[in-house]
């Protein structure tokens, strides 16, 4: 037993030293602030006023607080639309959508495939932060390039921020994201090997049976591993927002990441704000659970 | 329970940088980086600390951090770092200058301070004295004062308003205070007259009303709210307003004031800026939305706005002939047509911090920055009400009209409170006034939400309703 032990670590101690870094950065830049977090969220720690210079434990408090804020049930229904929108509806149906018009044109051999190809990922290559000023650029009321160009043909400025400010930051977040789902269901697409579809061809079935009957049951475990990927970065999308509506107006696009950034470093409540993140770090958690069992089960 | 405090307090330094990115990480798996704080040097402090030592040599490097996007204090700060460095010549000043906006300003310094590697003067708002104080981050002032001749020069008011818990705490240079300000030429194309004074608070509607009956293109007033505006949603719009309505931000007994009669008539107020498109969206959508306001008062394409005495100085600055034609500054009218008045503060002060390890050279940096002739200098170009009475004497300051009225304006002033909890009410303010500007629900509803975020903000037990 102990001697099998042993010859099985040994075997696997090229694994275990890959590992070892990765583990390490891991445990330092996550596992121990996470768990600095969840310490935090038992107190009242504060970056100034009373409660910095003396923090003390305060059990559940904040939790108690948390579920009695009149905000967050809406920015738990913020997140929940931007998610929906941007990453299930937006990111992944479109990305899919996208992955299949390429794959479609490659298999073609059409010669504006990988122009399109290198746009979308123009997107995605850009940092956030850049994206997000690019759509202010766009969106802004009075010099945005939306505004003056509706202005060139006689028409009205648009307040885009005022009048439609999640659907903004959505449409900003799925052209910023697609590229990334769609790079993945088009690797994948590339999998699939095309005498499948000749044989149903010849079988007599029309595009909608093909991709109904063969491509889609073939990309279904990548789908779930996608799906989890783009749901959790969505629904911790921070820097985006902030730079296009800070939330804005009134708590309209404020979701939990920013509600949580916004309690620790705007309101200075450190404790508050961790408790926040707690609570974001529980439910991405049951994200994960829930679509690794589904990816499982359909595997 | 108060041994693992203890403990989280030894680990400060590494705990602040980590819970900078536990936020970021938690907020987003995909992130990289952590917000951490710019470390700028530490400070290998030598010299006399403590207590004031006078006659002894002063010696040692004095950090200080300030911020400033406009641009008029680098020159004055440079020239006392010289004069300090030129009379001790164990003297060493490290300016870090932070182009950066005051409220990003503070959230960096906070999280600086927090951390240890403390700078050991800083430049923030007086109105965080309390804060400030009650997280022990500054240190009083009192035995540097006691032998500071100049002191005296400091108006009782002024000295009270840097005061806290019996303690004086900063030392201001230029006092804030508001002034409504209107467009003469706008004004009068909407058929009212140059010389324009609102009866009352409703006037300033009725004056926007006309602007905006005339579609010109020009915006009709300006009036701040939600988190966009900063704290001029406090300041420069809810704040006035509530005291024009009769209105106070607390009780007798110190308890903030949620939902009153006069709440009410502010959130109406709103609700009619908003809901008759005299103050545009933009204000609650747009980042730093008085940016574009105070461009457009300055050049004709805003009628009315309530702002800082300060903001003239950069339309004079740009053209200073067409600003004293067309722009007129009033003080701010009340609900009764009864005696108007403008909002008065500390304004931007300097501070030692509680854990520098050069205190006695970082005060007389203070005092080198702090001279008549700097203090004179630089509230003329960037125009404030001198805090020292004898800098008024500086040619410069004496001889501008405008400084002049702003100063004795100062009479007429209501000041806000050095609470430490006004920077949360102020949160609270934000969030209650977007609501209604945003449309998303009516005044009266609007009053009622203010006192549910006040007792967030600062807790139940010390909001009332009236």
């Amino acid at each position: 037993m102990t001697a099998s032990r042993r010859a099985s670590l040994r075997r696997n101690r090229l694994y275990l030293a890959g590992l070892s870094p990765a583990a390490f950065l891991l445990a330092l830049f996550f596992v121990g602030p996470a768990l600095w977090a969840l310490i935090s969220s038992f107190t009242n720690r504060a970056l100034v006023g009373i409660d910095a210079a003396n923090p003390r434990f305060v059990g559940l408090d904040n939790y108690t607080r948390l579920f009695a804020d009149p905000d967050f049930g809406r920015v738990i229904l913020n997140s929940v639309i931007f998610v929906i929108g941007s990453a299930i509806i937006g990111q992944f149906v479109l990305g899919l959508a996208l992955a299949l018009l390429l794959d479609h044109a490659e298999r073609r051999g059409f010669l504006a495939t990988n122009l399109v190809y290198a746009s979308v990922l123009l997107a995605w290559v850009n940092p956030t932060i850049i994206a997000g000023f690019l759509w202010v650029a766009m969106f802004d009321f009075y010099n945005g390039s939306l505004n003056v160009g509706l202005s060139h043909v006689g028409l009205g400025p648009v307040d885009w921020f005022g009048s439609g400010p999640m659907l903004a930051v959505i449409i900003a977040n799925i052209w910023r994201g697609t590229a990334f789902t769609m790079l993945i269901f088009l690797g994948a697409l590339r999998t699939i090997p095309s005498d499948i579809y000749e044989a149903a061809r010849v079988d007599g079935a029309n595009a909608f049976r093909r991709f109904w009957d063969h491509t889609l049951p073939l990309l279904r475990p990548i789908a779930a591993l996608t799906l989890l990927s783009v749901t959790m970065a969505t629904f911790g999308t921070f820097i985006l927002i902030q730079a296009l509506t800070n939330g804005g107006p009134a708590l309209q696009t404020e979701v939990i990441a920013l509600y949580a950034y916004h309690q620790a470093f705007q309101a200075h409540a450190v404790g508050y704000g961790s408790t926040i993140a707690v609570v974001m770090l529980a439910l991405n958690l049951g994200f994960a659970i829930v679509f690794l069992r589904w990816s499982r089960a359909r595997a | 329970m108060d041994e693992v405090v203890r403990q989280i307090m030894t680990r400060r330094r590494f705990l602040q940088v980590a819970v900078a990115s536990t936020v970021v990480v938690a907020c987003s798996p995909s992130a990289t980086g952590s917000s951490a704080p710019t470390q700028a040097g530490s400070s290998p402090a030598g010299g006399s600390g403590g207590a004031p030592a006078s006659g002894s040599a002063i010696s040692g490097t004095v950090n200080v951090t300030y911020p400033d996007e406009a641009g008029f204090k680098p020159k004055y700060v440079e020239q006392a770092a010289a004069a300090l460095k030129s009379q001790y010549s164990g003297v060493d000043v490290k300016i870090d200058l932070q182009k950066i906006g005051d409220d990003d300003f503070y959230t960096k310094l906070l999280l600086r301070l927090d951390s240890g590697d403390v700078p050991d003067v800083i430049h923030v708002g007086g109105s965080l004295i309390g804060e400030l104080s009650d997280a022990g981050y500054i240190e009083p002032l009192d035995t540097y004062l006691a032998a500071w001749e100049d002191w005296k020069q400091y108006p009782k008011a002024v000295q009270d308003g840097v005061s806290y818990n019996g303690k004086t705490w900063a030392i201001p240079y230029g006092l804030d205070m508001r002034w409504l300000y209107y467009r003469k030429d706008d004004l009068q194309k909407a058929g009212l007259a140059a010389d324009w004074q609102p009866a009352n608070v409703q006037g300033i509607l009725d004056a926007a009303a006309a602007v905006k009956s005339k579609d010109s293109g020009v915006l009709p007033y300006a009036l701040y709210a939600g988190p966009a505006g900063s704290s001029g949603t406090a300041d420069h719009a809810f704040v006035p307003l509530l005291w024009a309505f009769g209105g106070e931000l607390q009780d007798q007994s110190g308890k903030w004031i949620g939902d009153s009669p006069a709440t009410k008539k502010v959130m109406a107020y709103y609700a009619k800026a908003y809901g008759d498109g005299l103050s545009p969206k933009e204000i609650i959508t747009a980042t730093k939305p008085w940016t574009a306001m105070r461009e457009k008062l300055g050049n004709g394409g805003l009628a009315l706005l309530f702002e800082g005495g300060w903001v003239y100085g950069g339309w004079a600055a740009k053209d200073k002939a067409a600003t004293e034609q067309n722009v007129g500054y009033l003080l701010h009218p009340t609900e009764s047509g009864g005696p108007s008045f403008t909002i008065g503060g500390p304004g931007t002060c300097w501070y030692i911090t509680a854990k520098s390890k050069n205190k006695q050279a970082a005060w007389e940096f203070i005092k080198a920055v702090n001279s008549a002739e700097i203090v004179g200098k630089l509230n003329a170009e960037d125009p404030h009400p001198v805090a020292r009475a004898d800098a008024a004497e500086v040619p410069e300051f004496k001889s501008s009209k405008y400084l002049v009225d702003s100063t004795k304006a100062l009479e007429k002033a209501k000041f806000t409170i050095p609470s430490p909890e006004y920077q949360k009410v102020i949160q609270a303010i934000q969030t209650a006034t977007a609501r209604v500007a945003s449309g998303e629900i009516g005044a009266d509803e609007a009053a009622k939400r203010y006192t549910d975020d006040l007792k967030q903000a600062v807790g139940a037990d010390k909001v009332t309703t009236l």
